[in-house]
């Protein structure tokens, strides 16, 4: 700068306060309620126009969720040609992505830990989908590093500064506690039941069923810490992040079970990372959704099932199709790839054998894409990371959906997606959302950032695409691994049902195997 | 500031009646004026000063301006020991001193900041203060000295204040749109100091016959005059000579742009650019960077047409590539358009790479050059140069991971080559040989060399093909400067204190390079 610049450069700073005192162009604010219609339309059983069509298939897959996918994929590669995907009226489900300004990020759920060896359906789809690159069979197989975490992955905002990870151990309290927390937690992985099962594993299904494990279920995943003196505030706050962000509710409203499946299920290892390494794309989990569809090559019908009747020999589904046409759907066989809440409005069979309140609680979720124009000012501590958490903040955090690409700079533009579950009673919260103001749930979806950033930051904010989802995941209760929904997993027929809620945890994993489970049983 | 910035004269005895103020003595009056306009030129000078080299002006500002008047309050308070008798020649003095202590005030803290660095914020309050306190006696004094000369108590306040005020509106003005463009901050000060001592001088004269010792006076006041005087002849000389300390050589060019800080700094024929601080090219060496980054390639490659340059806006290496008279197209990728801007339509910039941005063979895209391969079609490149930034960080160290390289791989030509400036083999020899891991973990053959660019030290760098049996070349295009067959066979040994460590290849979720890169220049630094 040179001296006249600088006198020249008085003048305008004399000029800042006026400038400061222009608020900068609100945000572009989308609100999108995927399902919330057509799910609420089927509820209220509104009419439909009399069908003006009729398709035939062998099998017809109503949902195109994880289940729904990995059904559609594994029939394709065991060579079944004659399947039809009807897309629902969320196509991808919780796994769906998104695009703002350009810049790919995801609508949904973003990330995937490592598959055990015994996950052999999610290995082998990662592997058709180039994700896993060698020694499908190993204990440890090789990964793409394109799409396993890099580095910095997950920092904490506790008290004013950014630690690195997620369980706080910056003190020497802190350090205690978690060290026995995630010695606690590695007795428990380690742990079989009578039955020589894991205590601990996915599919659910393949856990021990060992009855004194069992009984976890039977008591809050809080009581159950309290009792094992799990009780320093900050490991505590974790341990809450962790629940919500999976469960969508607090410690005290998860079975213990559920609380302990969360730490202790996952073994997976990789060649080529660390254990407890996560893979990511910056579309978040809708690269796998994409890449299911492209390799199954199915064909897809855009719009939802309505109603279905078993015939003697086919299964008649009425679907109303995303331009309001009704067609009628005839089937040999059908997988019911939807969340059961929304199946017993179109599976007469499960209206009789599944009340509502057989059914568990669902949490409602709200995954808040933010377009940046640039990154905010950073407080010290650790650079910003993938994913950034507010240790005892309201919500879960937002990770960076440009963090994965490689680049001489730093993009000009970022997305930071910001989610938020597991607050209030749920109920409550779900009403809540149906009726909040767009100002309000802006305000709402923002707070990890306010928390993280100071005013500031809104000036670089220029657009916002809130998705709000009623029913984002069954709450694993206590008592949930008995619920009823566990008969429909061999309701046998002509209809198959596939989903995540089979299970009671909201997991890729899970769902992904209701799915390859369906595929399984319809081809015999 | 003015109103406020002067104090409440110290007013005992006031009953004395008197003629008109000024009728009789107009010297004391424009003395007031002066040393009004003085008084504030200093507060101005040190307080744009220290926001020019310190930054956050509005609290340097702020703070300047109070101790500063804290310090004419201290002035003013000490302005009621000076002896009665002796209060002319006392005033002189004040004034010879403020004129020496203030004009030479900006130079000296120019060279403060250049030269001792730390003591600097020290040594500016300092001088404020220093400054303060004599300026803050001068106004009482004055005004004592015309209550000794019979004024009228009523009429001296006003005229006293009214050209005190006068001479503040003056400076405030004429200082940041005239002297200060004009003149820079170390002239206006000697200038301000000059008119101090010229006043000094001039009472000095004026009341020479009240004087008892005005020979004395006469004398210190032309010496301070004198050294004022110097001052302002060497004073552009002394804060360039500073400016040139902040940044090595005086700087020819400084530009901010959305992607870094651009300063190009000059010292007879050396031209230097920094990019945020860091040391890009020296042209005293450059050559030898260059010429080392493309030739052992491009020269094995005489069936070369097509040669990609990823990074490097300043146009040296394409420079080299247009040695090659059967090279028909080089695409030179640099995000920022301020720098191939800069080196293609600045005429002395340009003339270092010998105005190779506007060869017609060359075509500059202004793209994340990591963006563009993923997204880049067309035949394949003969050579791709990459002369990214050095893998300090995390999102740098993707540059030189395993998928980057492959990327690069997929766009060679059959035949073509990859040459990566891989840092110092030298002083990070694991982030050196990392490099080389990561290009062969990728499935590519390597040739690793090296080359002495005094400004950097040994500096590294990698060949990479997807075929075995690349060959240093035995000839070379006429013209250059560091390399001939026998330099550039040479280039490829590495003496025993510089063979490959073990290392493990880059990879994007372990960014082994960064660490290693880290630990070894952190050991050189200690």
């Amino acid at each position: 700068m040179k001296r006249r610049d600088f006198i020249a450069g008085t003048g305008a700073l004399a000029a800042l306060p006026w400038l400061a005192g222009c608020t900068p162009a609100a945000p572009l604010v989308t609100v999108l309620r995927p399902g919330l219609r057509e799910g609420h339309a089927l509820r209220e059983a509104a009419a439909l126009p009399p069908p003006s069509g009729e398709l035939r298939c062998g099998v017809a897959i109503l949902g195109s969720g994880v289940a729904g996918l990995t059904a559609a994929w594994r029939l394709a590669r065991e060579g079944r040609r004659d399947v039809l995907l009807v897309d629902g009226p969320e196509p991808d489900g919780n796994a769906a992505g998104s695009m703002l300004g350009g810049i790919a990020c995801p609508r949904g759920a973003h990330y995937l830990p490592l598959p055990d060896p015994g996950l052999v359906h999610v290995r082998e789809l990662l592997a058709d989908l180039g994700v896993l690159t060698g020694g499908l069979r190993d204990d440890a197989p090789e990964y793409d590093e394109q799409a396993l975490v890099h580095p910095a992955a997950e920092r904490t905002l506790a008290g004013n500064t950014w630690h690195e990870g997620l369980l706080p151990t910056s003190t020497a309290a802190d350090a205690a506690a978690a060290a026995r927390f995630n010695a606690d937690m590695a007795a428990w992985s380690a742990r079989r039941g009578g039955d020589g099962r894991p205590a601990f594993a996915l599919p659910l299904a393949a856990s021990s069923g060992d009855p004194t494990l069992r009984a976890l279920d039977r008591q809050t995943f809080a009581r159950w810490l309290e009792e094992a003196g799990h009780t320093h505030p900050p490991l505590r706050h974790y341990i809450d992040y962790a629940m919500r962000d999976d469960y969508g509710a607090r410690p005290d409203a998860v079975s213990a079970w559920a609380g302990l499946h969360y730490f202790c299920c996952r073994r997976g290892r990789a060649r080529n990372a660390e254990a407890g390494a996560v893979m990511t794309w910056p579309q978040g989990l809708s690269a796998l959704t994409a890449g299911l569809r492209r390799v199954a090559a199915v064909r897809t019908l855009s719009g939802h099932a309505v109603a279905l009747s078993e015939r003697r020999s086919t299964v008649e589904v009425m679907v109303q199709t995303a331009d309001h046409r009704t067609v009628t759907l005839v089937a040999d066989r059908v997988i019911c790839a939807m969340p059961l809440h929304v199946a017993r409005h179109i599976d007469p069979a499960l209206a009789d054998a599944l009340p509502r309140t057989a059914l568990p609680e669902t949490a409602p979720w709200l995954v808040a894409n933010l377009l940046l124009d640039g990154f905010p000012h950073e407080r010290p501590g650790a650079d910003l990371a993938w994913d950034n958490v507010v240790l005892g903040g309201q919500g879960l955090g937002y990770v960076v959906a440009t963090h994965q690409l490689t680049r001489v700079a730093r993009p000009a533009a970022t997305v930071f997606t910001a989610y938020r579950a597991g607050w209030g009673d749920a109920g409550e919260a779900r009403r809540w959302l149906a009726s909040a103001s767009e100002a309000e749930l802006l305000e709402f979806a923002l707070a990890d950032l306010d928390a993280a950033y100071d005013h500031r930051w809104h000036n670089r904010l220029r657009r916002a695409e809130l998705v709000l989802r009623g029913h984002g995941m069954a709450i694993p209760a206590p008592g949930f691994l008995d619920a009823p929904a566990r008969a429909l997993r061999d309701r046998g027929g002509r209809v198959l049902h596939a989903h995540a809620d089979l299970g009671g945890l909201s997991l890729f994993e899970e769902a992904s195997w209701w799915g390859e489970r369906a595929a399984r049983q319809l081809l015999g | 500031m003015p109103p406020q910035s002067r104090s409440t004269p110290d007013l005992h005895d006031s009953a004395t009646p008197g003629t008109d103020a000024g009728t009789h003595h107009p010297g004391l009056i424009v003395a007031v004026f002066v040393v009004a306009s003085c008084g504030l030129a200093y507060e101005l000078i040190a307080g744009a000063l220290a926001s020019y080299l310190l930054g956050e002006s509005v609290l340097r500002f702020s703070t300047i301006i109070g101790t500063y008047l804290f310090a004419m309050g201290v002035g003013s308070h000490l302005s009621k020991y000076v002896d009665e008798k002796a209060l002319l020649a006392r005033f002189i003095d004040i004034e010879l001193m403020v004129g020496l202590l203030g004009g030479l005030s900006a130079c000296a803290l120019f060279l403060i900041y250049a030269w001792a660095g730390s003591p600097f914020r020290v040594s500016l309050y300092a001088l404020v203060l220093l400054i303060g306190v004599l300026v803050g006696m001068e106004i009482p004094l004055v005004m004592r000295l015309l209550h000794q000369r019979k004024q009228a108590f009523e009429a001296l306040v006003s005229r006293v204040l009214t050209f005190d005020y006068l001479g503040a509106l003056a400076v405030s003005l004429l200082f940041p749109l005239v002297f200060a463009p004009l003149l820079g901050l170390a002239r206006t000060a000697v200038v301000f100091g000059l008119l101090n001592a010229g006043i000094g001088l001039w009472l000095t004269h004026r009341y020479r016959a009240e004087l008892p010792q005005a020979r004395a006076l006469k004398l210190r006041g032309l010496l301070v005059l004198a050294v004022l005087l110097a001052a302002l002849a060497w004073a552009q000389k002394l804060t360039d000579a500073a400016e040139a300390g902040l940044y090595g050589d005086s700087v020819v060019h400084r530009e901010t742009t959305p992607f870094q800080r651009i300063v190009l700094t000059r010292w007879q024929d050396d031209t230097r650019l920094y990019l945020n601080g860091n040391l890009q090219f020296s042209t005293r060496d450059e050559h030898r960077y260059h010429e080392a980054l493309v030739h052992p390639a491009l020269a094995a490659l005489p069936q070369a047409r097509r040669v990609l340059v990823l990074g490097g806006g300043d146009g040296l290496a394409v420079r080299e590539v247009l040695k090659y008279p059967q090279v028909e197209r080089v695409t030179l990728v640099e995000l920022d358009p301020a720098m191939t801007r800069l080196f293609r339509d600045t005429d002395d910039l340009a003339a270092l790479n010998a105005h190779a941005l506007r060869d017609p063979r060359v075509t500059t895209v202004n793209a994340d050059a990591a963006q563009w391969l993923e997204t880049a079609e067309g035949p394949g490149w003969d050579l791709i140069v990459a002369d990214f930034p050095d893998p300090s960080h995390y999102a740098l160290g993707k540059l030189y991971a395993v998928p980057m390289y492959r990327l690069m791989a997929r766009h060679l030509a059959p035949g073509g080559l990859i040459v990566v400036q891989s840092t110092s083999p030298w002083y990070a020899p694991r982030a050196y040989w990392c490099v080389d891991a990561t290009l062969r973990e990728a499935g590519l053959h390597t040739a690793p060399y090296h080359a002495s660019v005094p400004s950097f030290g040994d500096w590294g760098f990698l060949i990479a093909a997807r075929e075995a049996g690349y060959r240093p070349p035995s000839a070379l295009p006429a013209g250059l400067r560091h390399l001939d067959a026998r330099t550039v066979a040479q280039m490829f040994d590495f003496p025993p204190d510089m063979r490959a460590p073990a290392v493990e290849p880059n990879r994007l979720n372990t960014q082994m390079l960064v660490h290693y890169f880290e630990e070894d220049w952190s050991r050189q630094m200690r």
